[in-house]
């Protein structure tokens, strides 16, 4: 799921995905329900963003993931424990020897929203049309599939070029074949799916009105159990310190993705529950590690860069400690390697011998020894031999306060190894297509890599520098690394598969292309006085409420009497002034508009007179 | 004769600065840095085939003078293009998003106008009373204060604290309201926005009013009213209030100008689903093609605003047109 954020642009929509990721609830602001059995329990979710299309096929923004996620359902699920594999609407699954064929048991006795039978055949379709017209949601998650058939109702066959794991991790949201057969490949591109969107997931969309909310009923029939709630409300609040203030009033039940700031100033107040959710994201300084390798002349990198030691030299110049205090507040863990420590599975912690510390002597010495010397006392380090001194152009994100605090920290730190940096604030967009040119030094930005470390490993292979790949923006390349991915693809046996992961990101760490800063925590604030049942997804220090699927939707529920709630789960305020007052407001504004009348006749006849 | 040049000199005008508008609008956004097909195709982490189709789907393949052309052609039939974030065409998106933006701005306006020109009238008439220097007083306050923290006050006592009011959006999702209950939900939400956005455009209208009283209140035409035997009260509002009032019409009527456009940092306090809350969704895609939108029909009613305020000033000053 995360794979769809990236960074650019697509960091852009990164924020807004990571939002979407672990999307959770939200509060009740209607006419407050009460636990009363005959009365609707509703849980309202505040956040910041707008839901973009319905259309899984279409959708990147946050909102959208949350609802794809509890309208839907995928073929196989990521475990809420530790997000591993586990069954969605495959029950079980199993794999040839050679690797090359899969079969999976799907579930029976599922329905879709608008009662018709969920068979096997809808996987084969979903997936078989998105491999036909490639769409570019989903593809990547199935690429591998040469055939894909449903061979009788229950059973699902895949075939590939070449042994995979790649199934067991897809993204991909399974669409019923008896409404999307009719929809053709042109009109799916805009194709609203609403009204009506019909999925096998816990919950319906029932209601959206564009930038407000969207409501969602919960569907009894679920196959893995019928949600608590009756139902669910996503609202937007554009400005986060409105979304406080409805928390506090009771207006929304859960706020998400809340900055440092206000996360701060909502911790130990009463009522309101806080957690820092332990997500899949970090941010980094990125190196122009050679974009004149697939450029030539056209890019223009600085050329100390190329060099390894350069780049572990401010490795050790950076204090993790501190931009970890100072810049997030706290609010993260100093960061290693590529693959964030969310997925215990597949990150890799650094020995004490290959860690880089932060150490100004170090860093100074390294470059001592490499000849990299200040020649005409300016304070600033030369290339070996004389001549370009190392002055390099660092780009950081107007749309994002950390990196622009960052650099006030990092420019200092390198200031006292003999390097010169011009800091320059830029918009995303222009930053993409800056690193995309390869017209840069240093920059710093973020990724909210999937659950799945396949993409954000493939993001450091050769193939991937533009201008024929995409998404490398640190132009590193190395053979063997680039070997060990192809072979983390093809290995089947999942400890084996970890292993290589595992060095690969040891490769990256040593050569350091990227400079990790530190993982990210999601900010998360809820009405602790009413509502409980929450699961962290993943169990340790996860996100409260939906990471990835709709487990913890299923499962939250208004806390009764007797465990201290207040037997109540909507708005306790925002219901107004009365109509009465409002009648007589009206009222007032009408009588002296007669008066006024009035009075202007009289003036009128005694002008005449 | 002189009265139909006039008219059509005006309208001749209007017309030559939407021209502009539109070929500008046009360049606008093709000067902006970056293929939009690339950065879209990153953001959303496409394939190398869907790039080429994206390129299709928005023109983006045709050379420019083409791409001109065909914008042209399509703005001039009402087909504003699709909305790269919202997948529909430009023009449903921004339709859905009027009508919240011409309410709240709109009763924002009058209420400002109709206090702003009591204060202001007041204010001119008992020049340097307390009531005159403390109402100014207090407007210009208001007027001086950023609307997004008056907002946020605003919002903190009365809706997060006392609990009277809602804290965003524009009606109780999920209620399913009809009738008398519907609209006194959207007047609910209604409430804190539009006072927000009133105590913010007071001062300039009791500002403008105030001065231009003060300017008329010493000519000749006020002492023969006055020789009359009119009273005070009269001569403020027969002849002084309607001869100050032409500069103030002319404000109100640009001012309409910009309802649509509406209130940016209102409208994202309260969450108010309107055009300036679109505006600025639309930026941080960035959506150029709804942003394209949304520029033309802000330029298209701030030029239509101003051609009515002209034609106004013609009707109310008949110099106006002799000149």
């Amino acid at each position: 799921m995360t794979r769809r954020r990236g960074r650019g642009l697509a960091a852009l929509t990164a924020t807004a995905l990571l939002i979407g990721l672990y999307a959770p609830g939200a509060g009740a602001q209607t006419p407050a329900p009460t636990a009363a059995e005959d009365e609707k329990i509703t849980f309202v979710y505040g956040d910041d963003n707008d839901i973009d299309s319905m259309n899984p096929w279409v959708g990147v923004e946050a909102p959208a993931y949350l609802m794809y996620a509890l309208n839907y359902d995928l073929l196989v699920n990521f475990s809420i424990e530790d997000l591993s594999p586990s069954p969605g609407l495959a029950e079980s699954w199993e794999v040839s020897d050679d690797g090359l064929t899969w079969t999976f048991d799907i579930r029976e006795g599922v329905t879709w929203h608008d009662g018709e039978p969920f068979t096997a055949h809808d996987v084969a379709f979903t997936f078989n049309r998105i491999l036909e017209e490639r769409q570019g949601c989903c593809i990547d998650y199935i690429r591998q599939a040469e055939t894909v058939e449903a061979t009788d109702d229950t059973t699902l066959v895949i075939t590939t070029r070449r042994p995979t794991l790649q199934f067991l991790t897809a993204y991909v949201y399974i669409l019923p074949e008896h409404i999307w057969s009719d929809i053709s490949e042109e009109e799916a591109k805009t194709y609203e799916n609403y009204p009506n969107p019909v999925g096998t997931g816990a919950f319906r969309v029932v209601e959206w009105e564009e930038g407000q909310f969207f409501r969602m009923e919960a569907n009894p029939d679920y196959w893995a159990g019928a949600p608590e709630v009756d139902e669910v409300i996503y609202r937007i609040y554009q400005n986060e310190d409105a979304l406080a203030q409805a928390l506090l009033a009771g207006e929304v039940d859960f706020a998400d993705t809340l900055g440092a700031g206000i996360y701060d100033s909502l911790e130990g107040q009463p009522d309101i529950g806080t957690n820092e959710a332990n997500i899949p994201s970090f941010e980094e300084i990125g190196f122009n590690a050679g974009a004149d390798d697939t450029y030539g002349d056209e890019a223009d990198g600085h050329p100390a860069l190329k060099d390894v030691t350069v780049r572990r030299a401010i490795a050790h110049a950076i204090d993790k400690e501190t931009i970890v205090d100072r810049v997030v507040r706290g609010h993260g863990t100093v960061g290693t390697t590529i693959v964030p420590e969310v997925t215990p599975f597949y990150h890799y912690e650094p020995t004490e011998e290959e860690l880089i510390p932060f150490d100004l002597e170090e860093a100074n010495r390294l470059l001592d020894e490499a000849g990299y010397e200040d020649t005409d006392d300016d304070g600033v380090r030369e290339m070996p031999g004389g001549g370009q001194p190392l002055h390099f152009r660092y780009f950081v994100r107007n749309e994002k306060q950390t990196t622009v605090t960052a650099s006030e920290f990092i420019t200092d730190w390198l200031e006292q190894i003999g390097i010169s940096t011009e800091v320059r604030g830029l918009s995303d967009t222009r930053l993409t297509n800056l690193i995309y040119d390869g017209d840069f030094d240093m920059f710093h930005w973020g990724w909210f890599p999937d659950a799945d470390p396949d993409f954000i490993l493939s993001v450091m292979t050769c193939g991937q520098r533009p201008p024929d790949g995409i998404w490398s923006d640190s132009f590193y390349c190395n053979e063997e690394y680039d070997r060990l991915y192809e072979e983390q693809q093809t290995t089947l046996d999942l400890d084996e598969r970890a292993e290589i992961v595992k060095e690969m990101q040891r490769i990256v760490y040593e050569d350091a292309p990227y400079i990790v800063l530190f993982y990210d925590r999601s900010l998360q604030a809820y009405r602790e006085d009413r509502w409980t049942g929450f699961r962290q997804q993943p169990a340790d220090g996860g996100d409260l409420l939906a990471a990835y699927g709709p487990f913890s939707f299923i499962s939250i529920r208004p806390k009764t009497t007797e465990e201290g709630g207040t037997g109540q789960t909507g708005a306790t305020s925002g219901t107004g002034i009365p109509t009465g007052v409002w009648l007589g407001l009206i009222g007032a504004v009408l009588a002296v508009a007669i008066v006024w009348m009035l009075l202007r006749r009289r003036g009128a006849e005694e002008e005449r007179e | 004769m002189g009265t139909r040049r006039y008219l059509l000199g005006k309208v001749a005008q209007a017309t030559l600065t939407v021209l502009f508008v539109l070929i500008f609008n046009f360049f606008l956004f093709r000067v902006i840095p970056g293929d939009p097909a690339q950065i879209l195709a990153r953001a959303k982490h496409l394939p190398k085939e869907a790039v080429v189709q994206l390129e299709r789907d928005f023109g983006l393949h045709e050379p420019i003078p083409k791409q001109f052309a065909l914008y042209v052609e399509d703005t001039v039939t009402g087909n504003l293009g699709i909305s790269y974030k919202f997948r529909r065409p430009v023009a449903g998106v921004i339709a859905e998003r009027i009508w919240p933006t011409v309410l709240l701005v709109g009763i924002s306006t009058l209420a400002a106008t109709a206090i702003g020109l009591l204060i202001g009238i007041y204010g001119a008439w008992r020049r340097g009373s307390k009531l005159d220097l403390g109402s100014l007083g207090t407007s210009l306050v208001f007027y001086a204060m950023p609307e997004f923290w008056l907002g946020i006050l605003l919002l903190m006592g009365f809706a997060a604290g006392l609990g009277w009011f809602p804290t965003g959006g524009i009606v109780t999702p999920g209620a399913g309201y009809t009738g008398v209950a519907a609209a006194t939900d959207v007047l609910n939400h209604l409430f804190l926005p539009a006072v927000t956005l009133t105590l913010a455009l007071i001062g300039e209208y009791a500002l403008i009013m105030r001065s231009s009283l003060l300017d008329v209140m010493g000519e000749d035409y006020l002492v023969t009213a006055r020789a009359k035997g009119l009273r005070e009260a009269l001569v403020l509002r027969r002849h002084a209030v309607r001869n100050a009032l032409l500069p103030t019409v002319t404000l109100v009527a640009l001012n309409l100008g910009f309802v649509v456009s509406g209130a940016i940092t209102v409208e994202l306090v309260f969450s108010w689903p309107g055009l300036g809350l679109l505006t600025a969704e639309a930026a941080d895609v960035p959506d150029f093609p709804l942003l394209q939108g949304l520029f033309l029909l802000f330029s298209v009613t701030v030029i239509l605003a101003n051609l009515v305020a002209d034609l106004i000033y013609g009707y109310l000053d008949p110099r106006v047109r002799a000149a």
